[in-house]
């Protein structure tokens, strides 16, 4: 909860300056007052929804796609609308840290599983930030060439764990609380410490938010472009890693899916598509809301192409909405 | 400079040729009548999509739930079979083409969504509905002999969709060369604020265009599942990338105001004749979307480098 209380520092932010009360108060708070709706609803519909074993499952799932939310964060923040090769390099995660592991070790597997990932967001980087092509276009390019070489490596077939104290190591908990959720915690205070405090977060945010002004006052933005994608790359190929090694198998579509559920949980953290805006701590309390909103829908028998939908329309409401309050705020 | 602005100019036929002339070399039989028929049916389904995509980018927009529409309008078509005999349903399954893209238009006109996030969000939307409607199941439909009919090849190389698809091209040509509207299409792609401003409703041009784009969507999804008696949720999850390939090669610009109908004919065939070629050497699918990928970008990046290019030269020309 220290993560929403974080967010609502920001308040010097021309964008809730102005406009009626009403509409203040909502900008600021409405996440707030949202996943409170949530948890309070959740608590009175379902018995199960307060036991700790859900709270666990919500715990290790939001860390799975928090991973990649810290990432996408800087995307969306640079400018870079979006990154669709995620479920690329998470599969390129899941696959190569358990498809190395008889050859060359597990911990060597993970590493280098993650650094090829990192090697994918490089060349999105590169022809996002260097060569100057639509974001889309280049990591829906980019994320299908990885996932047909990811699938040609393995011979597009399941690939399955053959360490389990790998599993078991990513599967045990610290004082009841799984390490996988640790390990989110740590990038996402990295993340945030990188974004909010460090100069690379404020090259990123003056980036996203005035392109030439930022190349004029000797930031460099190609670079900055570049990182973020390189940054959200390494992230889903950490969190494919782990995920792989959490399954102890992998198939070639096991990210599909991870780059709405981070594009929507940074949205409807209120981070702007549009760039220059946002924090890691915002997009959490967005992914927050989204995973309490499909747990609730999960335990009330919600089948998942409903879920889907549901989670489509808020994206397209938040974006709408982000829009709206833009405008208001610099009118 | 000068071969090499020609080059690029007519590099749609180029490439397109020298794909035809490595995928005979290389595959036996591939010039054959039939192979080259059934190539173009095949390529139809791209092809009409395609159409639409060029309008939408041409006045500087982009639909990524092509694919979406096009599985949703399938089952629509199939699954009102029953209850309303096969043309009405297949009259349907096209509105709700329609009314998806009027979905896409409102919210990227009326709220100014920037369109790839609406479309993104419009995809997951339309996809879950088509999964929803049909429990994940494909569904068939009642008329077999219909998707015979469909199937049949005249004149040894034209089926229904492949006709319908040449005769689409050949109208988009003619409205993009020879009408008004078609070129206010490209002032509202070049500059929307300086269309608007010399009296082109450009808020409306590009709401028709999202609709325009998913009711052909709609149609190739229709004509699909009327052909394979089927529609499933499945269908067209990995059409976006190959669309928008065939598009791209077709030298209509992502940013808007450049493209053109004999251009995306070119991008159709090309990709169409490689998909052709590599299904005849049984190479694995994912190999398949590697080569798809890989020209998106090389030619997005070719693109890219060629004009920037041509426009430094302009300038140096102008400031000389």
């Amino acid at each position: 909860m220290t993560d929403i209380a974080l967010s609502m520092q920001d308040r010097t932010n021309p964008r809730f300056n102005r406009g009626s009360r009403l509409v203040d108060t909502v900008s600021r708070a409405g996440l707030l007052i949202a996943i409170l709706a949530v948890v309070l609803y959740g608590a009175l519909a379902s018995p199960v929804f307060f036991t700790t074993g859900n709270l666990v499952n919500v715990l290790t799932s939001m860390a799975i796609v928090g991973i990649v939310v810290v990432g996408m964060t800087f995307v969306l923040v640079v400018g870079g609308l979006a990154d669709l090769s995620v479920p690329a390099t998470i599969a390129c995660g899941a696959i190569l840290s358990l498809a190395l592991q008889p050859m060359i070790g597990p911990v060597p597997a993970f590493v280098l599983a993650v650094a090829l990932a990192g090697a994918c967001g490089l060349v999105n980087g590169l022809l996002v930030g260097y060569v100057g092509i639509n974001p889309i276009i280049a990591t829906l390019g980019v994320g299908t060439i990885v996932l047909g070489i990811v699938q040609a490596a393995v011979g597009g077939v399941i690939v399955y764990g053959t360490d389990p104290a790998t599993a078991a190591l990513v599967k045990s908990r610290v004082l009841g609380i799984p390490t996988i959720a640790l390990i989110f915690l740590a990038i996402a205070l990295i993340g945030n410490f990188v974004l909010s405090r460090s100069f690379w977060g404020r090259w990123t945010i003056a980036t996203g938010g005035n392109y030439s002004a930022a190349e004029a006052s000797a930031v460099p933005v190609r670079a900055v472009k570049a990182g973020a994608f390189i940054i959200t790359a390494l992230c889903s190929g950490l969190s494919g890693a782990l995920l792989g090694l959490t399954l102890q198998s992998a198939r070639p579509l096991v990210g599909t899916g991870y780059e709405f559920s981070a594009i929507t949980a940074v949205v409807v953290g209120g981070v702007s598509i549009m760039g220059g805006f946002g924090s890691v701590p915002r997009a959490i309390a967005g992914l927050v809301f989204v995973q309490l909103l499909t747990n609730v829908m999960v335990l009330q028998g919600v089948r998942t192409p409903v879920q889907g939908f549901i989670l489509g329309l808020l994206i397209a409401i938040a974006v709408a909405l982000d829009v709206a309050l833009r405008k208001r705020g610099v009118a | 400079m000068a071969l090499l602005s020609q080059i690029a100019r007519y590099r749609v036929a180029l490439i397109l040729g020298l794909t035809l002339i490595v995928a005979s070399l290389l595959v036996p039989g591939f010039l054959s009548l039939t192979t080259l028929g059934l190539g173009l049916d095949r390529s139809s389904t791209i092809g009409i999509i395609a159409i639409g995509l060029t309008v939408l980018l041409i006045a500087g927009q982009i639909d990524l739930s092509g694919g979406a529409v096009f599985a949703l309008a399938g089952i629509v078509s199939i699954q009102l079979q029953p209850s309303l005999g096969l043309w009405p349903a297949a009259c349907v399954g096209v509105l709700t083409g329609a009314a998806a893209g009027a979905l896409n238009g409102i919210l990227s006109v009326g709220f100014k969504v920037n369109s790839l996030v609406a479309t993104l969000a419009t995809m997951l939307i339309f996809r879950s509905i088509a999964h929803w409607i049909t429990a994940s199941q494909p569904v068939s439909g009642t008329d077999i002999m219909f998707s015979l009919a469909l199937a049949k090849i005249y004149f040894d190389i034209f089926t229904v969709r492949s006709a319908l698809f040449l005769a689409a091209i050949l109208l988009l040509h003619f409205w993009l060369t020879r009408t008004v509207s078609g070129r206010n299409l490209f002032a509202v792609g070049s500059n929307a604020i300086a269309a608007e401003a010399s009296g082109i409703s450009s808020g409306k041009m590009v709401f028709l265009g999202f609709v325009f784009a998913s009711t052909l969507a709609g149609v190739a999804g229709v004509l699909q599942s009327l052909a394979t008696n089927t529609g499933s949720p499945m269908f067209g999850s990995e059409l976006t990338v190959s669309v928008i390939a065939a598009v791209v090669v077709g030298g209509t610009r992502l940013e808007g105001g450049r493209g053109s109908a004999l251009g995306t004919l070119g991008g159709v065939l090309t990709i169409a004749s490689l998909t052709t070629a590599m299904e005849f050497q049984s190479v694995p699918a994912y190999v398949q979307q590697v080569v798809a990928g890989l020209i998106l970008i090389l030619l997005v990046v070719l693109d890219r480098t060629v004009r920037t290019t041509a426009r430094a030269n302009t300038r140096a020309a102008v400031s000389a």
